[in-house]
């Protein structure tokens, strides 16, 4: 039987009084790309956080790798390191250039030497079209490029998954289809990834399949176009009644 | 020749003493204060709701409490508990507590204005509290803290003045002997002024080639 690399069952997640993740159920395979949509305070963000345990759910299970990660005393540095994590506003070291955003964690997390460290990190770069910028520092770069030496911050340490987290969102059009482009060239690279997002050009173009969430819970998962167009649950339909025609 | 600036050549031996004792004091206090400043900068931000509590606590008592109080309170207090302590270690002790204090309040400032997803991000790539702290938090917030660290290390030299009180031989506590050898009081605290002024200048404008150095794109330190 074919074993998912997450697993997601019945998670819940409390804050204080409000419950935000109402029993989620989802999988995701390796070499699979699925993307989280919904209204904005659905939980989506909040999921991919309980996944690698950046926020402790308060009940469920979340199994990686045929393990259950949200039992007491497992390795969450271990788990994490098997994580990319792409954030939406980048959220690069802005005290260290490009090359070592993405050295930092090959030579103290994976504990290569700085001479292996930059050559990984070299051609991760060139993948991406980022190898000119290394020596810049953050705040030297357009949203576009810190976007995408983001990537390969995360894309270095060789993750099992990577979780994209609204990678678009604060980019104007044209800096967004620099990283859309980045992302479906993963996506061909059959990289394996969750990403949550608001951009339905994106989730068209990188998805296997899109999940779609509604206060807490997963309504539907379809593939993009099914979902996207005439939809018969009329609260999906109504979520996309707004995307521009992608057809 | 004046008769003053007669008895300056004639002390001069006297005031190298003191200014040499000036200036180790401040160096070594300055490095002390600054790794202790560290210390307590991270036991604030530690898990532990206790420690951050009793840190809190250390950092608001000797910022509220005079340092003069610090140091009688061990050179003339302790001995009456049987511990006797040189002037210098005294100093030492006394003004590493307090400019600890202090530099721990710098980097907390500095440190509140650090992205929060920045350390979010490395905690999600996988780094430990103690490896956040050392590879993204500090760097960043020393960073950040340069002018008033920098600005604390002229304060550490003008501070030693104080020590000549629990009897160190630094400069001032010389300058205090040729005046009230030769009653020239004005011209005396002058000199002083001067000296403390120059000694000044070599900081700030050291001060202002480590600004240049660590300077970063996007990153104010100033």
């Amino acid at each position: 039987m074919k074993m998912a690399l997450i697993e997601v069952k019945n998670l819940v997640k409390r804050f204080d009084d409000k419950t935000v993740l109402k029993g989620v159920n989802v999988e995701l395979d390796q070499g699979q790309v699925k993307v989280i949509m919904g209204a904005s305070g659905c939980g989506k963000s909040t999921l991919l956080r309980c996944l690698n345990l950046l926020v402790q759910p308060t009940s469920g299970q979340v199994i990686f790798k045929g393990e259950d990660v949200t039992r007491p005393g497992v390795d969450v540095r271990r788990l994490r390191q098997q994580i990319g994590f792409v954030f939406q506003h980048f959220a690069l070291y802005r005290h260290l250039t490009v090359q070592d955003n993405v050295t930092l964690g090959l030579t103290k997390l994976r504990k290569m030497t700085a001479r292996q460290a930059e050559e990984k990190a070299f051609h991760e770069l060139e993948r991406v079209g980022m190898f000119e910028h290394r020596h810049k520092y953050p705040a030297q770069l357009s949203g576009g490029q810190k976007q995408r030496a983001a990537i390969v911050r995360a894309l270095a340490m060789d993750p099992a998954v990577l979780f994209l987290d609204e990678p678009t969102s604060s980019l104007d059009p044209e800096m967004s289809r620099e990283v859309v482009t980045v992302i479906n060239r993963l996506y061909l690279d059959n990289v394996t990834m969750f990403c949550v997002t608001h951009d339905a050009f994106l989730a068209k173009y990188i998805s296997d399949s899109v999940v779609f969430m509604d206060e807490g819970r997963v309504l539907e998962e379809d593939i993009a176009e099914r979902l996207f167009y005439d939809h018969p649950n009329p609260r999906i339909r109504e979520f996309f009644l707004g995307v521009i025609d992608l057809k | 020749m004046t008769p003053f600036l007669h008895d300056l050549l004639a002390y001069a031996p006297q005031m190298l003493t003191g200014l040499k004792n000036t200036v180790l004091l401040m160096a070594v206090i300055s490095v002390t204060g600054f790794i202790g400043g560290i210390a307590v900068f991270y036991l604030t931000l530690g898990s532990g709701k206790a420690c951050r509590k009793w840190t809190e606590r250390y950092i608001s008592f000797f910022i509220g409490t005079p340092l003069l109080v610090h140091l009688f309170l061990m050179y003339y207090g302790l001995p009456e508990l049987g511990l006797r302590v040189s002037p210098f270690w005294v100093s030492v002790v006394g003004f590493t507590l307090n400019v600890s204090a202090y530099n721990a309040r710098y980097l907390m400032t500095a440190y509140n204005g650090l992205d929060p997803m920045e350390l979010e991000a490395a905690g999600a790539q996988g780094f430990t509290a103690p490896e956040v702290f050392r590879f993204v938090i500090l760097p960043q917030a020393l960073r950040l803290s340069v002018p008033a660290l920098t600005n604390q290390v002229i304060q550490n030299l003008k501070d030693t003045s104080v020590a000549f009180l629990i009897q160190y031989g630094d400069f001032f506590s010389q300058i205090q002997e040729i005046a009230s050898t030769n009653f020239e009081f004005f011209k005396a605290y002058l000199t002083a002024g001067l000296v403390y002024l120059a000694l000044v200048s070599v900081i700030v404008a050291a001060a202002r080639v480590l600004e240049r150095r660590i300077a970063l794109p996007g990153f104010s330190a100033t």
